[in-house]
């Protein structure tokens, strides 16, 4: 996979879009009118663009995504969740570095059977180094969509629409000079003595409003697979995901997965990069648990991995399919590091295997007190509270990603 | 709000050190700084600090007996200042308490031995020495156990004052954990073995099977959020800060009309068209009726299990294990979701 990076140091509002030099001149009202004419679910559509340092806090944060365009053949882009059906991962893609759109909308007005709590990304001030997305320019969408209309059509509408617009962005560039074009494979002569690592990547499926598409449809009842690496940094992972905010994997955080890009980096020099196991978390029962990361296990062991690295999906349930697939892989001479989100009162669950714990933070903590002049996204909290009350303190899960145990933070929790 | 409060020999009245070997003991409601606190005591426990040092396995299951029998919502020991023996049974006591779910606050010197007794549990103010700081050190020990007894997560140390407790704190470390985990990895394959997270294993042995059902009372027990429609109790769909218990007396079935589910984790649509399949409540009747269980304990315990803080859901397990093992129960079924 060819990955061609456009540096964009600026995003600003034009009569028409296109990308010169670092700068994306984006026409609000085409990008406007294209996603209400082909999701007709969407009745209007808020485009705000947020840079670092604003005092924005954006709230009802769904998903963020990369702008990213196959330049090959652009009806391929996020193939499957948005485009045809192809394999992700080969041929050249566009990204927009520096550049995310952070879908937001009121999921509640459209179920009453399904809780969403807080999902926050603050441009600034103290919950800024909780939200990844503070460092990036962003293009906040915000989505009201027809209220008779249920949340599975609402989700499905504004996650395709979502991706429409990132290709949207990222297509400005398919004329234009990439400032990086990096050569992204497995492929390369490799030393026998070289220890191999896999990363067992780990997703969860519970329906509308918690699920994750894999070359669009979801993962529901998925045994564990093998991925190419470049597959999953090519879009064909897709969050759906919006309980839980910070222990999320948001689709940014597949399209610039920091531990598969760190392997990629080591493949060949420091160690051997195996590849991906997909496994699926939030299993129903005792059985089933364990024999999906019995069988996730397994599968590290035949790509011949001395080592893997464990990340988790979200938090309580989904522990204990971490240990176990844990206490698997070690069974099996698999030697694991796991990464976790902790709270006050510590881990949901424990094996004694696991003996390597990489801590993405703590949940519980909370956050100073904070007045943004502009809220984003909706104005009140979801417990009714005005957003931009500087009077009381948000924990760490309330920020998109903050603690996502796939370790693309550097948010640690340290004893005192 | 229930407030349990926790003193000496000394500041509940009962004299000096003459009286420093006396059994624990309950007083109703507040006694000496109890009075000044202005919180709903509704017990003050006492006893001797000769007692509790020499005894101190008995003087702490017999406080905790009394302490978990008022059903607190919050604890406050002392304040103890800088006396060495009733600091260390305030610290142990809140400590104690603590790993049975209640919140504890307590205030003494922070040299005082109780401060780790207590194993970083409590909320401990900080006081001078003496007992002069008693008037300043009250309110902020009521401010304190009021906001905790309510559910209310407190603010950092620094900003509410009270000691640094074992709450492990976020910083931005200097790479991402994908970066550190690769390097802990490597590290590991060579034989060093480092962790930043060192966690306990508390897996609880399974009892043994029940030895003949058609003999055996069976109780219901969920955290799938269900609830008599219309959730009269206010259960809370997610962080629930407490359980439910519901009568089952009369109860074939949970209809769709009388029952519903609040839980926050899962999509509820499925599970509201048969709440049966949540809390097999159907099932289990026409077990009873033919006789294939004993007898169906007529009182459903229920809670919404998601995002529940670990130490809050063991003391939802033990106050209704309590419950349970009281009522003679001989086998549960627990549904959870």
């Amino acid at each position: 996979m060819q990955l061609a990076t456009f540096d964009t140091k600026s995003v600003v509002a034009s009569a028409s879009t296109q990308w010169r030099d670092g700068r994306l001149e984006l026409d609000l009202n085409a990008l406007r009118k294209m996603i209400l004419e082909k999701y007709p679910t969407v009745e209007s559509i808020g485009i705000d663009i947020v840079r670092p340092g604003d005092a924005v806090r954006v709230v009802n944060v769904l998903d963020a995504v990369e702008p990213v365009v196959k330049a090959d053949d652009p009806s391929t882009t996020f193939p499957g969740a948005l485009g045809q059906l192809t394999i992700a991962g080969r041929g050249q893609t566009n990204r927009l570095g520096g550049v995310a759109l952070l879908s937001t909308a009121d999921l509640k007005r459209h179920t009453a059977s399904k809780d969403f709590p807080d999902s926050l990304v603050d441009m600034g001030g103290p919950g800024a180094v909780y939200s990844y997305w503070s460092r990036t320019t962003n293009v906040v969408l915000n989505f009201v969509c027809d209220s008779t209309v249920d949340l599975v059509e609402v989700d499905r509408s504004i996650r395709r629409a979502t991706l429409d617009a990132a290709k949207h962005l990222a297509s400005a560039t398919l004329e234009a000079v990439p400032d990086n074009l990096a050569n992204l494979s497995l492929d390369c002569p490799i030393s026998s003595s070289l220890p191999s690592v896999c990363v067992i990547l780990q997703v969860a499926s519970e329906g509308p409003g918690d699920d994750t598409y894999l070359y669009g449809a979801p993962v529901e009842g998925m045994l564990p697979i093998l991925l190419d690496p470049c597959e999953v940094l090519d879009g064909a992972l897709i969050s759906a995901a919006y309980d839980s905010a910070a222990v999320q994997n948001p689709t940014y955080f597949y399209q610039r997965n920091q531990l598969i890009r760190d392997l990629l980096a080591a493949n060949a020099n420091r160690l051997r990069f195996a590849g991906v196991v997909l496994t699926l978390a939030y299993l129903n029962s005792s059985f089933e648990k364990r024999r999906v990361a019995m069988l996730a296990a397994k599968l590290a062991s035949q790509l011949g991995a001395d080592g893997a690295v464990l990340t988790t999906f979200s938090s309580g349930n989904s522990h204990t399919d971490t240990m176990l697939t844990c206490q698997a892989c070690e069974r099996l001479g698999v030697r694991t590091t796991v990464v976790l989100a902790e709270t006050n009162s510590g881990l949901t669950d424990h094996v004694a295997q696991a003996d390597c714990v990489v801590s993405v933070g703590n949940d519980d903590e909370l956050v100073d007190q904070w007045h943004p002049d502009r809220i984003l996204g909706g104005d009140r909290l979801r417990d009714g509270r005005p957003a931009s009350d500087p009077g009381y303190l948000l924990p760490v899960r309330a920020y998109l990603g903050a603690t996502s145990q796939m370790g693309d933070m550097s948010i640690q929790g340290v004893a005192e | 709000m229930r407030v349990v409060h926790y003193l000496n020999q000394f500041f509940s009245g009962f004299g000096g050190e003459k009286s420093a070997s006396m059994n624990p003991v309950r007083i109703e409601g507040p006694v000496g700084p109890g009075r000044g606190l202005q919180l709903d005591i509704v017990a003050t426990l006492a006893c001797g600090d000769d007692f509790f040092a020499q005894h101190e396995e008995e003087a702490i299951g017999r406080l905790l007996a009394m302490l978990e029998a008022e059903r607190p919502d919050v604890l406050v020991c002392g304040p103890s200042f800088d006396s060495g023996r009733y600091g260390y049974a305030c610290g142990s006591l809140a400590r104690e308490a603590a790993r049975r779910g209640i919140p504890c606050v307590t205030a003494m010197h922070p040299d005082s031995p109780g401060v780790e007794a207590s194993d970083r549990s409590a909320y401990i103010i900080p006081t001078s020495t003496s007992v002069a700081g008693m008037q300043a050190v009250l309110p902020r020990i009521a401010n304190l156990a009021r906001r905790l007894g309510s559910g209310e997560s407190l603010g950092p140390p620094e900003q509410e004052g009270y000691l640094r407790r074992g709450a492990r704190r976020n910083r931005v470390a200097d790479k991402t954990g994908a970066t550190r985990a690769v390097d802990l990895l490597l590290q590991k394959l060579t034989g060093q073995v480092e962790t930043e997270i060192v966690a306990r294993s508390d897996h609880v042995p399974p009892p043994r099977p029940v030895s003949d059902l058609s003999k055996a009372t069976l109780a219901l027990v969920t955290e799938a959020g269900c609830v008599p429609r219309g959730n009269p109790d206010r259960l809370p769909s997610r962080r629930s800060s407490f359980w439910l218990r519901y009568s089952l007396a009369g109860v074939e079935s949970l209809s769709r009309d009388g029952y519903e589910t609040v839980h926050g984790g899962f999509d509820t649509r499925a599970a509201n068209e048969d709440l049966n399949r949540l809390v097999p409540l159907d099932v289990v009747r026409q077990l009873e009726t033919e006789g294939r269980i004993g007898r169906l304990h007529e009182v459903l315990y229920t809670t919404s299990g998601v995002d529940t803080p670990v130490a809050r859901a063991v003391k939802f397990g033990q106050e209704i294990a309590g419950e349970l093992k009281e009522a003679g129960i001989d086998a549960v079924l627990l549904t959870g979701t």
